[in-house]
């Protein structure tokens, strides 16, 4: 589904240049469910945008579903990212002044989906990360936990083939941060690709591959338990 | 989608509902004052446009040189229109109107109703041909055909008649029966203030005298016939002048005629003399054209302000809906759509306002707009062509800002990157200094406006102005035996002194020649003549230069002795007052029956220069002579303290003399007054518009300083524990707006000073600009801003330090 080689990002700040990615060379498959660990400023984040299109490398090449995917214009990114992307963010990021249920709701009418589909769709979705009863609630109104399986609600909610999740459970309690990976989980189950950046081993055991980095390069990938389990399975 | 954006937006509407307090109020006082200043300045421009084929109708004036300059002169010679109607085929109609004096009233009489009605006209019979005004009663043809029919306004027509239809109905003006012909619709927009018609064959004005280029006493207009080329006959009828001009006996005018469109006659003949049409002042309206969107631009700027100011709160917004799929044109979409639904909240207030204020406009301005959104669809297709220009111009820049934020850089919260301390927020800081400049100018003009206008009302004229009544004497007895009148009103220990003459200051003047000798040459020299008698000197209160006044004791004074003016005495070339003293003068005498007798005399004294005349022209060389023949205004002198019973003895006399005429009278210094009248009017709307925008601008200032301090609480909050006092980040927080303010005077200041002495140029007497004005209108808006920023700088730096810093 996506395969990268010599993918670069520098960052040009007055003096200083930072490369965040140093030509990382990697393949997810579709179906996937990965993990990306390593220390804080290791280019987790920036590695994510990159493959998320919410960034342009300044080198190398990012193929997507065939397609090189690296030069798209500001229009096409867009429009990808709204058919194919969901994203899931450590902070959350719900939009505070929309409800539950129009945050959730906001991929589709991007999508230009219309009602009442759209309002079927959006409850469905609620209904399976089990925050139907708070759809009328502002983000502020909800707890942690409640908040990022919104979050996860609105980047499921348009099904698209590949989620990104920058530290999902970083900000969350560990039974919270449960409920969170089991919704995950349960969504790679069901088909979709996942990439996830998570501090947390416990995490990364419950997907099927780890990929490790250091200074802006992947430095090893494991497969996990849970990847020889997903073999058998397959 | 737009539900979802209508819902984000009215959400954030009230969530900010200080932000959008100021914006929507700025926004919509902006608006409200550029829709008042607009609808003044439209129906400024409306003037004449009513009437039908107006636009093949010009008004033919002369502009006429002298050694010094070159005067619009309104009144031209009777043989102009004649010139024109037998010479030039293009011409359709001609018109001419006998100017009268000013403000010159009718005793008008029907039944036991007796008045006096200003703004009879004694015109040509083509009146209605040229000004085909609607009639409401008759018919326009053939209604001035005879001398004695009169066609009359439906205004007049109710005063005199009431409410009935008047043709056929015989009344008495100034004495002489007319039979009214027709009754014509008033209307405002029209520039001759006309009241009544009658024909110019009334006066039985000698054929002769008709034929004269040099008696300029009539307003001439021309329609011509359809596809005439005005400025081709222009030029054809200025060579059939010269033409014509006998070179033996014109007088020393160089005339050029001009034809100027009747569109233009209402507005582009401030400067002329002798138009006493309803005038506006092109200066004026264009000032205020300008104004009004200076005020509109300060408003817009507020809101480019507050909105990019407060784009940081919705950053992570747009950094989600990106990160969702959202592409830019959607995200400017949905910010430019918020803009215009504040925008449209602040247009509906704008509307109400303004149908709120009109009629306090309409009261000061002596107007009839009228502002009904619902009768009139042009008016709403402009308020919404406002929201959008206005929405637009304040939402794009804002919401171009909004889209292009980086979703990575916003999500990750905070835009520490793109709003970090040093960096300068260059365009809000321009937009300050661009509003800022443009107050300190307004606040510069109005000050110097304000002073100017003073001036004109207080400069020492020379003479004064005070306690002194003034009238039109009425009826033959009063006329003849003016001398007895004079006595009888001096008998009241109320009344100071009594002058009668001809050229009391304020009033109409006589221009005419005089001869001197030069050089052993009899020259002519044209100068004005103010026909006196004993006590006009007493009555006035004017102050000799030189030798002495016109008096009773010296039996020559009467038919060979002048007195003039400092100006004549440069003018004439006489060096000094006292060389001008025995100088012989000759006078060819007014209605004499002999075409060449003169009265001749010499100069007993100079009298010090006075403004017998307005302080917009130069005080005139000016010969003033005893010649009761001219006798007509009547001034009276009051004794201080009793006014009621000199008024009330005045009434008495009068009635002895001429109960045929009801009394009337006014004040001198009414006349001064209302020279200055549009003058007046600038002064008040310039301080009122200057006042809102000001206003306008610190709304705009108060909301930045109140989100710079937010931005800036928790840079306070450690301050504050490191020991900072209040009074140190009070000084923080302003020391930056008071800079742009310092910065928008320097820019503002020469503008001011090149708009305001061009401005100035216009007055023959005029103030100085001075200096003080640029350090106070500096200090102004310098203090305005300081308390509006340092308001919210002291909230900020008076809050709870811990507070600040646990919330970060
Ligand atoms: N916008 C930016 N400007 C400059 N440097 C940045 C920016 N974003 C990230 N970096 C730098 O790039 C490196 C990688 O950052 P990031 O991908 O956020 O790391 P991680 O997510 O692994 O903690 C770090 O050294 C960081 O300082
Ligand atoms: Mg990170």
């Amino acid at each position: 589904m996506i395969q990268t080689q010599n993918l670069e990002k520098v960052y040009r700040t007055d003096e200083i240049h930072t490369t965040a990615l140093n030509k990382v060379n990697l393949e997810v498959k579709a179906g996937e469910f990965v993990a990306v660990m390593g220390p804080s400023g290791c280019g987790k984040s920036t590695l994510l945008n990159l493959l998320g299109l919410l960034d342009d490398p300044d080198a190398g090449s990012l193929v997507f579903n065939g397609t090189e995917v690296a030069r798209f214009s500001e229009r096409q990114r867009a429009d990808l990212r709204k058919r194919s992307i969901g994203f899931v963010f450590q902070s959350f990021n719900l939009i505070d002044e929309l409800t539950v249920l129009e945050n959730v709701e906001l991929p589709l009418i991007y999508l230009g989906m219309k009602n009442p589909e759209r309002r079927r769709r959006v409850e469905e979705v609620l209904e399976k990360v089990q925050i139907t009863h708070r759809m009328n609630h502002y983000p502020q109104q909800l707890s942690g936990g409640q908040q990022q399986r919104v979050a996860v609600a609105r980047a499921v909610v348009n099904q698209p083939p590949l989620i990104l999740a920058d530290e999902p459970t970083g900000n969350l309690d560990s039974s919270n941060g449960n409920e969170v990976m089991d919704l995950l989980s349960e969504l790679n189950r069901q088909g979709t690709t996942i990439i996830m950046v998570t501090h947390s081993e416990h995490d990364a055991r419950n997907t099927h591959r780890i990929i490790r980095m250091l200074d802006g390069q992947t430095i090893m990938t494991e497969a996990t338990v849970s990847q020889a389990q997903a073999s058998m399975v397959l | 989608m737009f539900q979802n954006y209508f819902k984000i937006a009215y959400r954030n509407l009230l969530r900010h509902k200080g932000f959008s307090f100021i914006n929507i109020a700025g926004l919509a006082l902006g608006l409200t004052a550029c829709l008042l200043l607009g609808l003044f300045v439209y129906d400024e421009l409306q003037y004449d446009k009513f009437l039908p084929e107006g636009d093949r109708v010009y008004r033919v004036y002369n502009n006429v040189t002298s050694e010094e300059s070159t005067d619009q002169i309104t009144c031209v010679p009777p043989m102009f229109g004649t010139t024109i109607q037998e010479n030039f085929p293009e011409a359709e109609t001609v018109l001419r109107i006998i100017m009268q004096p000013w403000e010159g009233k009718s005793l008008v009489e029907f039944g036991d109703k007796r008045m006096y009605e200003k703004g009879g006209l004694i015109s040509d019979p083509t009146f209605f041909q040229v000004f085909p005004l609607k009639f409401i009663y008759g018919s326009p043809e053939k209604a001035l055909d005879d001398p004695t029919s009169v066609v009359i306004s439906d205004k007049f027509a109710d005063r005199v008649f009431g409410n009935v239809d008047p043709v056929g109905k015989k009344i008495s003006i100034d004495k002489s029966s007319f039979l009214v012909k027709g009754v014509f619709e008033s209307n405002p927009k029209f520039h001759i203030p006309v009241n009544f018609v009658v024909n110019l064959a009334i006066m039985q004005l000698e054929p002769e005298r008709m034929k004269s280029w040099g008696w300029q006493q009539f307003y001439t207009y021309v329609k011509l016939k359809k596809g005439t080329d005005a400025n081709l006959l222009q030029t054809k009828f200025r060579a059939e002048v010269k033409k014509q001009i006998d070179p033996e006996t014109h007088k020393p005018h160089n005339y050029e005629p001009v034809f100027q469109p009747l569109k233009e006659v209402h507005l582009y003949s401030a400067s002329f003399k002798f138009d006493q049409s309803l005038r506006g002042n092109i200066t004026y309206v264009k000032a205020l054209s300008v104004i009004a969107v200076f005020i509109l631009v300060i408003a817009c700027f507020n809101f480019v302000n507050l909105a990019t100011a407060k784009s940081l709160q919705r950053a992570k917004e747009v950094g989600v809906r990106k990160t969702i799929g959202a592409s830019r044109g959607q995200l400017m979409l949905q910010f430019l759509g918020e803009t215009l639904l504040l925008t449209f909240i602040s247009v509906v207030f704008a509307a109400a306002l303004t149908s709120l204020l009109l009629p306090s406009l309409n009261a000061f301005t002596e107007k009839e707009m009228s502002f009904n959104v619902f009768s009139s669809p042009g008016l709403l297709l402009l308020l919404l062509g406002l929201l959008l220009i206005v929405g637009i111009l304040a939402g794009l820049y804002p919401a171009l800002v909004l889209a292009n934020f980086k979703p990575v850089s916003v999500l990750k919260g905070g835009l520490a990157s793109t709003n970090g301390p040093g960096k300068t927020p260059w365009l809000r800081h321009s937009l300050i200094v661009l509003q800022f400049s443009l107050s300190v100018f307004l606040i510069i003009c109005a000050v110097v406006v304000y002073q100017q206008v003073s001036f004109l009302h207080n400069k020492d004229l020379g003479f004064n102005k005070d306690q002194i009544m003034f009238f039109e004497m009425r009826g033959n007895n009063m006329y003849q035996n003016y001398e007895t009148f004079k006595t009888e009103l001096l008998k009241s220990p109320d009344i100071a002194s009594v002058s009668i003459g001809y050229g009391f200051p304020g009033d109409a003047t006589a221009g005419d020649g005089i001869y001197i000798t030069k050089d052993g040459q009899r020259v002519n020299h044209s100068i004005t003549h103010l026909m006196v008698d004993y006590d006009y000197i007493k009555t006035l209160g004017l102050e000799m230069q030189a030798g002495r006044w016109l008096s009773k004791d010296h039996p020559t004074d009467k038919d060979a002795a002048f007195v003039i003016n400092e100006t004549a005495v440069k003018e004439l070339g006489f060096g000094t007052p006292e060389k001008a003293l025995g100088q012989k003068m000759e006078w060819p005498i007014w209605g004499a029956t002999r075409k060449d007798s003169t009265k001749k005399g010499e100069v007993i004294g100079v009298v010090k220069d006075f403004h017998f005349k307005s302080l917009f022209d130069k005080v005139d060389p000016a010969i003033l002579q005893i010649f009761p023949g001219a006798n007509w205004k009547v001034a009276v002198k009051m004794k201080g303290g009793n006014v009621a019973g000199a008024i009330n003895h005045v009434k008495a006399v009068w009635d002895n003399f001429s109960p045929e005429y009801p009394v009337e009278y006014k004040f001198m210094d009414d006349n001064f007054e209302v020279m200055y009248k549009a003058e007046d009017k600038l002064r008040t709307l310039l301080w009122i518009f200057t006042g809102m925008a000001i206003f306008v601008g610190c709304l705009g200032l108060f909301g930045l300083a109140a989100y710079a301090a937010e931005r800036r609480k928790k840079e306070i909050g450690i301050r504050k524990i490191l020991g900072a006092e209040t009074s140190s980040i009070v000084t923080l927080l302003s020391k930056e707006f008071l800079k742009l303010v310092l910065i928008a005077a320097v820019i503002a200041m020469p503008l001011a000073w090149y708009a305001m002495s061009k401005w100035l140029q216009d007055f023959a007497y005029r103030i100085d600009i001075p200096l003080w004005v640029f350090g106070a209108a500096v200090i102004l808006a310098g203090v305005v801003a300081f308390l509006t920023v340092s308001y919210q700088a002291l909230r900020a730096a008076t809050l709870n330090p811990v507070k600040n810093l646990r919330m970060d």
